[in-house]
């Protein structure tokens, strides 16, 4: 077991190397100039060279590619281009509310997806099941957005139940008092999907020989369906669980923009537009590594599910 | 449900600190940017959003009058309006004595007073090649002996001990500023948020981030500063004792009542402005009818929900009576700009100065339904641009027409006049025969795309091929100064209320900085010259309509429109008048 985590920590190199390859390849050919946006009205030739030269944008391109690679090493991407702060501040500031959000989000979202598709599997072919999927097809092909401004103006403006928009300054303050809102249209939106696909994990479960096999042994229900059936069909949930989780550090830039939370989803899509570099690549660097991390967990818990998946 | 979240509610508020967003307790003012602020060194940015907050913090020189119309140049830190001699190239500032700077570390425990030296720190920023300040091109050449000490800097910083003749203290409280040549609105200029004093302890106490760290001698010093998401300003304690005196207008009936609810009351009557940075428009619209923001812009989609317009003219409007019964205030805004479309005049097929060339751009600007995008894009509330220097600016002029209708037909005319026949595929040619099709850049966005459609729809009718560039800004800003545009939409708001800043525009020397279009006429700019050394009055208005009437001529650019906005307050909010030069934050008052 020890082998194979050293092993693929190992291989985590030269995968975060390819990525930094391809992610400076595409900010040189597409990333845009930030010195036009950091000129202001002023374009003249030498303010946009003077503030190039201060980016290091005149050094040549397998100099700055070794900057870049001195950053992650030492993991300080120096400061924003469009803000001057330091880039490892405004991760540390933005990672919390974004984590906040979507770990609830997720959290909640798999209790209720787990808890109906458990029980639509078990009574399949019922209205129940019918009506659940009805719903949850109907749900899926709703566009996030609708969920968004038909639940702030509903619920919030009609209803006054909660707060349009706002971001407190203690944790309990948020999390009873704005983050309740986007978490209800967050798992809203989710459920449906989830429900779907973890419905069909159940049924195909439930179908194999071992199920009918302890049936035929007698066990009870509640036994065949929480230690066999819901045992083997978490594979596949496992995978879509940790497979998102890494995208907490990006956050979720519609929920972010419209219920005004300080998260890393809106702050990537601002370095993006600003084409600032040092943001841009904190974010992704971080991003990269919690895939890779969080993918090695999921494989170690399949093992741990099921003992008779062999890591090699 | 609502027992329970109201449960969650009053334990949050027992356990959270302050409530940020609830109702505006007395002596705060709750409001939104539609964007996050930069930072707040004065040197350093340049976007509306940071420069309000930098307004409130750091003081210029001169302010204006906050009720006045036309606007009104008045002292700030200075005892009397400068005196101007040297044939208006030296300035001499009195600045008043017992002005302090906000309590900082930086000043050790003690009460920092501010005094001339601090204004020359300031200025010189502008110019310092380490900064690369976004304004620097306002003072660029001005100052006496300036040139030769950011020559002597190089790419490093300059030696702020080094004198200069074009920046000077004079003693403790006298500032003197001799510029290389005359120019009669350089006082326009200084009073530029951009232009407040700075501490220069405070600058080097904080050099790695001077953004995050302002200290000035403003009403307001900054309490938090979490960037995109909230600003919170709160009372210097150490502003100096301001009274309001300003005076009602007996034309404007908000001004007077204005004046008479505020007068002598002491500034700022609001503590504490929390700023939020909401995105998108509806949370915005929503937030402020919730009574979490207490002053809004109306957002374009709530326009038609929030007034009652007139159909024969969407300019005039009024509240929509449920707003309207509940005591809400409505206030009109004409912004400071000019919106507008430029062609490259560098570029083979659409630009040049020929007749052929000149018939190709005024059939274009004689398509393009310009009355019909104010309708629908901007739902009415915009008015055409007929002058190059929009109202409200020195150099303004009512009664000149630029003389470009909407007219495909004889926009067609034109074209076939000059020699643009219609080829074999249906689009028109150039006069020798080659291709023409034009290339617009244009955003992303769906109203981006909305201005796009007129615009097709525009050299449909002429049968002109065109294609659109999508960008972002940097993208496109840079492909135009590498003449690789052919057309292209932006918007000039004004830096200071004088018509220069408009017509600079158009000056050949500032080909590939301000003037986007490369637009180049000796006569142009022998005339723009001649401007400079005139004070705003009826000589410099011939010019300016002489060089207005060569820029409908060669037609450079299509002007479009200029917005005018909406602003909503709830009914506590007092003294409130929208003036697009100041902010109101300081001016007015929240009671019940």
């Amino acid at each position: 077991m020890l082998s194979y985590i050293v092993r693929r920590l190992w291989q985590m190199i030269p995968t975060l190397l390819g990525v930094m390859l391809l992610l400076f390849t595409l900010y040189t050919l597409v990333g845009g100039d930030p010195s036009y946006i950091l000129a202001g009205k002023s374009l003249s030739a030498e303010t946009i060279a003077s503030i190039r030269t201060q980016l290091g944008l005149d050094k040549s391109l397998p100099e700055q590619f070794l900057i870049f690679v001195k950053q992650v090493l030492t993991m300080n991407f120096g400061t924003s281009w469009s803000t001057q702060q330091p880039v490892s501040e405004i991760i540390r500031t933005r990672i919390g509310p974004s984590v906040m959000l979507l770990l609830t989000w997720q959290l909640c979202s798999l209790f209720f997806s787990l808890l109906f598709a458990a029980s639509v599997a078990y009574y399949k072919g019922s209205i129940y099941d019918r009506a659940v999927t009805i719903i949850s097809t109907v749900a899926m092909s709703i566009s996030i957005l609708v969920y968004i401004i038909a639940g702030q103006y509903f619920l919030a403006y009609k209803m006054q139940w909660f707060p349009v928009y706002g971001w407190g300054n203690g944790f309990w303050q948020n999390f009873l008092l704005y983050i309740p809102l986007p978490l209800i249209i967050g798992v809203a939106v989710s459920v449906a999907p989830d429900t779907r696909f973890y419905r069909s994990c159940f049924i195909e479960e439930m179908n194999q020989d071992y199920v009918r096999t302890a049936r035929a042994k007698g066990l009870s229900e509640r036994k065949v369906m929480l230690k066999h059936v819901m045992r083997n069909a978490l594979i596949p949930i496992v995978t879509g669980v940790m497979s998102s989780l890494p995208y907490m550090i990006t956050g979720s830039v519609l929920m972010e923009r419209f219920f005004g939370i300080p998260g890393l989803g809106n702050e990537i899509l601002k370095a993006v537009n600003s084409s600032d570099f040092p943001v841009i690549k904190a974010i992704t660097i971080y991003l990269v590594i919690a895939i890779m991390v969080f993918n090695l967990l999921a494989d170690l818990l399949y093992k741990w599910i099921d003992p008779r998946v062999k890591l090699n | 449900m609502k027992k329970i979240v109201q449960v969650a509610l009053m334990t949050a508020l027992t356990m959270g600190s302050s409530m940020a967003l609830a109702v505006s307790p007395k002596e705060t003012l709750n409001i939104a940017f539609p964007a996050g602020a930069t930072g707040f060194d004065p040197a350093k940015v340049s976007d509306q959003y940071s420069l309000n907050v930098v307004s409130n913090i750091y003081d210029p020189l001169m302010t204006y009058d906050y009720l006045a119309r036309p606007y009104k140049l008045i002292p700030n830190t200075i005892e009397a309006m400068p005196t101007i001699t040297n044939g208006g190239k030296t300035y001499t500032f009195k600045i008043k004595p017992g002005i302090y700077f906000a309590p900082d570390p930086a000043f050790k425990g003690k009460k920092r007073e501010l005094v001339a030296a601090d204004y020359v720190y300031s200025f010189k920023r502008m110019l310092d090649k380490t900064i690369n300040s976004p304004q620097s091109y306002l003072v660029e050449g001005q100052f006496v002996g300036m040139d030769k000490l950011v020559k002597a800097a190089g790419n490093g910083p300059l030696n702020y001990d080094t004198q200069i003749e074009g920046i000077k203290a004079l003693d403790k409280y006298t500032l003197q500023i001799n510029l290389t040549h005359v120019n009669y609105n350089f006082d326009t200029i200084l009073a530029m948020p951009s232009f407040g004093a700075v501490a220069r302890e405070v600058i080097e106490a904080n050099k790695a981030n001077t953004n995050a760290h302002p200290v000035g001698t403003g009403p307001y010093e900054l309490k938090e500063w979490r960037p995109g998401s909230k600003i919170e300003l709160v009372a210097n304690p150490n502003f100096r004792k301001e009274v309001f005196n300003f005076k009602g207008n007996p034309k404007d009936p908000v001004s007077m009542k204005v004046a008479k609810e505020m007068h002598g009351k002491i500034i700022p009557q609001v503590k504490q402005v929390n700023i939020n940075i909401i995105l998108e428009e509806q949370p915005t619209w929503l937030a402020f009818l919730n009574n979490q923001l207490d002053v809004t812009g109306i957002p374009q989609p709530a326009l038609k929900e929030a007034l009652v317009m007139n159909p024969k003219n969407p300019l005039d409007v009024k509240l929509a009576p449920k707003y309207a019964d509940k005591g809400f205030q409505l206030q009109r805004l004409k912004q400071l700009e000019i919106t507008f479309y430029f062609f490259n005049m560098d570029d083979p097929e659409v630009g040049g100065y020929t007749p052929q060339k000149i018939a190709l751009r005024r059939a274009i600007a004689m398509a393009f339904p310009r009355n019909e995008t104010i309708a629908r894009i901007r739902r009415g509330q915009a008015v055409p641009v007929e002058y190059a220097i929009p109202e409200g600016v020195a150099g303004y002029n009512p009664n000149f027409n630029m003389g470009i209708n909407f007219n495909p037909a004889k926009a067609n005319a034109l074209l076939d006049a000059a020699g643009y026949k219609i080829g074999p595929d249906g689009y028109r040619m150039q006069p020798d025969g080659s291709p023409l099709s034009v290339q617009m850049g244009t955003g992303s966005t769906a109203i981006d795309r909305q201005w796009n459609e007129y615009w097709q729809q525009a050299f449909d009718s002429l049968k002109i091929k065109l294609t659109f560039k999508v960008g972002r800004w940097s993208e496109l800003a840079k492909a135009n100064r590498e003449g690789k545009l052919q057309m292209w939409g932006m918007a000039w708001g004004a830096d200071y209320p004088d018509g220069q800043n408009f017509m600079q525009m158009f000056y050949g020397p500032n080909k590939g900085d301000a003037n986007f279009s490369g637009f180049n006429l000796p006569a142009y700019n022998k005339d723009y010259e001649e401007t400079l050394k005139l004070p705003n009055g009826e000589k410099r208005q011939k010019l300016y309509d002489k060089m207005n009437r060569m820029l409908a001529q060669y037609g450079p650019y299509i002007f479009d429109d200029t917005r005018v906005s909406s602003i909503m307050a709830h009914s506590d909010v007092h003294g409130l008048k929208v003036n697009p030069l100041i902010t109101y934050w300081r001016y007015i008052e929240i009671k019940k």
